[in-house]
């Protein structure tokens, strides 16, 4: 029961602070949804010129929004909120609790992709409505493929985290990575090695889900393997690279700011 | 007490609450390490309020840390109910307040921050309220309940730093200068309620501060640190008696004429004058006793007053016990 008391506190929190904040909440949403009214009206006047910016077609446009905007709201909560909590001096309280700091961090992504597949359930109805495309939505296939898709992106969160407690003028270089997510979002997985990384890969499996009507049975078996092994893979990578840091830290007096 | 540290399952009452043994932290800065703890013993009984006592940069916040886990020793080592500090579950028993305000979070009410804190060390939901309203209560922070703790004057917050402390129920309070930056009413309230707290639910506190009176407030013992080491481990009545001994304080009615000083200088070499030469302070030798300062004061034809023993207070002794005159 401990555990659940622990998660609850911890989601409860989270939930407080979107609440007492309703305005930052809101206009990031709306930033989101402005970026993709200009780049649909963008790729919807390509493809009146005959050039197809997106090789599936607007919905493709729409899926790989989607993921983005998954991706950066995952990366910002996990890495801003751990440097938030440095520099407030808060997060050597969560490190003093008794089941453990990885249990306070893995309850706090927990809460966040919850909190980030409302954000993205809206920001899809938004699009969905504005552009007419409709898009299948079969949640048993989609939630479990949205997370998949996006662990690797609480992995490098983490590593990014663990940076900044050490190096606490890397804050800068946060905002770049948010660009390299478009990047691999748009990138075509067809090569294992384009597979391996992060996002791609998910990107097109959740398209085909979405605009094809695969569902996790039909999709290629290696490719949803692939998918796993990368979750698995970055998420233990930036957990790894957090925890060489975190010992650094514990060495040398960093994990409140000093 | 052949319980070895760092293994077993701690059972209360035959494991020593907090042991320290031979610590030393070097930090890395860019300008070579620094030195905090030079090889720092001491023990923390169960029960005990015990004092960590020194200057700025003394060590304490360091030593305080390395008891929580949060900071990794260069060598020696820590054990907290026989527990390494390195172990999560050590926190089912401690709780600490560290140096600075910012153990709360600003954008929660006071309510909301105890609770969550409550639920973080996984007290069950019902649990955390009674507890939180108990300590609301107790605190006077009933009107601010709602507020978000940046809001709150300094003393608030440092009360519901406190208070977010206590609502874990941990047998142990590591409590790094709690009343600093408070001013002197609020101060003393906190004492006032640290010291009711151990009493009253037999908490086992150790307590870091600058400010002797706090210490001397608080604690029944005194450890005190100066540049990383302990210079004096020992019941605050003791080391009171240590420097109290053979100090007396003379009231002079008259005040004391240059040819009467010139007399008794030379029998009483440490003369002191106090107070526009209406009192005199001076430590008698080990030879002397009151009969002799008696004398000289009558044969130098001083008027007296009263005598009365010279109360030195833990600021003194601590100041003296830092020049090393102990
Ligand atoms: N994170 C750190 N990095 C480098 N030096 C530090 C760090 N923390 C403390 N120090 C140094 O270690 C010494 C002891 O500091 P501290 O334990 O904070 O003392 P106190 O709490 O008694 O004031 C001081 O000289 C301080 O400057
Ligand atoms: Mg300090």
């Amino acid at each position: 029961m401990t555990y659940l008391w622990t998660f609850r506190a911890v989601l409860v929190r989270f939930l407080i602070e979107l609440k007492r904040y309703p305005l930052n909440t809101l206009s990031s949403l709306a930033t989101l949804y402005i970026v993709f009214l200009i780049l649909f009206t963008g790729a919807r006047y390509a493809q009146g010129l005959g050039v197809n910016l997106f090789g599936e077609g607007l919905e493709g446009l729409v899926v790989g929004y989607l993921v983005w905007t998954f991706a950066i709201i995952a990366y910002s909560d996990l890495s801003w909120e751990l440097m938030r909590e440095a520099q407030q001096g808060t997060l050597e309280q969560l490190y003093m609790c008794p089941l453990g700091f990885r249990f306070v961090s893995a309850s706090w992504i927990v809460a966040s992709f919850l909190v980030s597949l409302a954000w993205v359930a809206a920001l899809l109805g938004l699009m969905m409505v504005t552009t007419g495309q409709l898009l299948l939505l079969p949640l048993g296939s989609l939630v479990p493929l949205l997370l998949l898709t996006v662990a690797p992106v609480y992995g490098i969160g983490f590593m990014m985290a663990g940076l900044a407690l050490v190096y606490k003028r890397i804050q800068a270089f946060f905002q770049i990575l948010q660009f390299v997510f478009v990047a691999l979002v748009a990138f075509p997985a067809d090569t294992l090695w384009g597979k391996a990384l992060p996002l791609s890969l998910g990107t097109r499996l959740l398209g085909r889900v979405m605009v094809d009507g695969d569902t996790l049975a039909t999709l290629p078996r290696t490719d949803v393997l692939v998918l796993v092994a990368t979750a698995v893979f970055y998420l233990v990578l930036g957990i790894g690279v957090f925890r060489l840091f975190e010992g650094v830290a514990k060495d040398r007096g960093l994990l409140a700011h000093y | 007490m052949n319980l070895r540290e760092g293994e077993g399952t701690p059972t209360t009452g035959t494991v020593t609450a907090l042991i320290v043994e031979e610590l030393v932290k070097d930090y890395r800065t860019r300008k070579g390490p620094v030195r905090a703890l030079a090889g720092v013993s001491f023990r923390v009984e169960e029960g005990e309020i015990v004092g960590l006592l020194g200057a700025n940069g003394a060590g304490k916040t360091t030593a305080i840390k390395i008891l929580c886990g949060l900071l990794r020793p260069t060598s020696g080592r820590a054990t907290v109910l026989g527990l390494s500090p390195s172990r999560p579950e050590v926190a089912r028993r401690v709780a600490a307040l560290l140096e600075g305000s910012r153990n709360v979070y600003w954008r929660l009410s006071v309510e909301e921050n105890l609770r969550f804190f409550a639920g973080l060390q996984g007290v069950p939901p019902r649990e955390a309220r009674r507890r939180s309203a108990d300590l609301v209560a107790r605190f006077g922070l009933g009107d601010k309940r709602r507020t978000t703790a940046n809001l709150l004057s300094q003393g608030m917050k440092q009360k519901l730093a406190l208070a977010c402390a206590l609502v874990k129920g941990t047998p142990l309070l590591l409590l790094d200068e709690p009343t600093l930056g408070l001013d002197v009413e609020t101060s003393h309230e906190l004492r006032g309620m640290i010291r009711e707290l151990a009493v009253s639910e037999g908490k086992t506190v150790l307590l870091s501060s600058h400010d002797m009176g706090v210490v001397e407030d608080t604690c029944r013992r005194v450890v005190i640190l100066s540049r990383g080491r302990v210079v004096a481990d020992d019941l605050v009545p003791n080391l009171l008696a240590l420097f109290q001994t053979r100090a007396y304080r003379v009231s002079l009615r008259d005040g004391l004429p240059a040819e009467a000083r010139a007399r008794l200088a030379t029998r009483l070499p440490t003369l002191r004058l106090l107070e526009a030469e209406r009192a005199l302070e001076v430590e008698l030798s080990p030879d002397q006793d009151v009969y002799a300062l008696m004398d000289a004061l009558r044969e130098a034809g001083v008027a007296v007053e009263g005598v009365s023993r010279a109360e030195p207070d833990l600021e003194d002794v601590f100041l003296r016990i830092v020049r090393g005159e102990r």
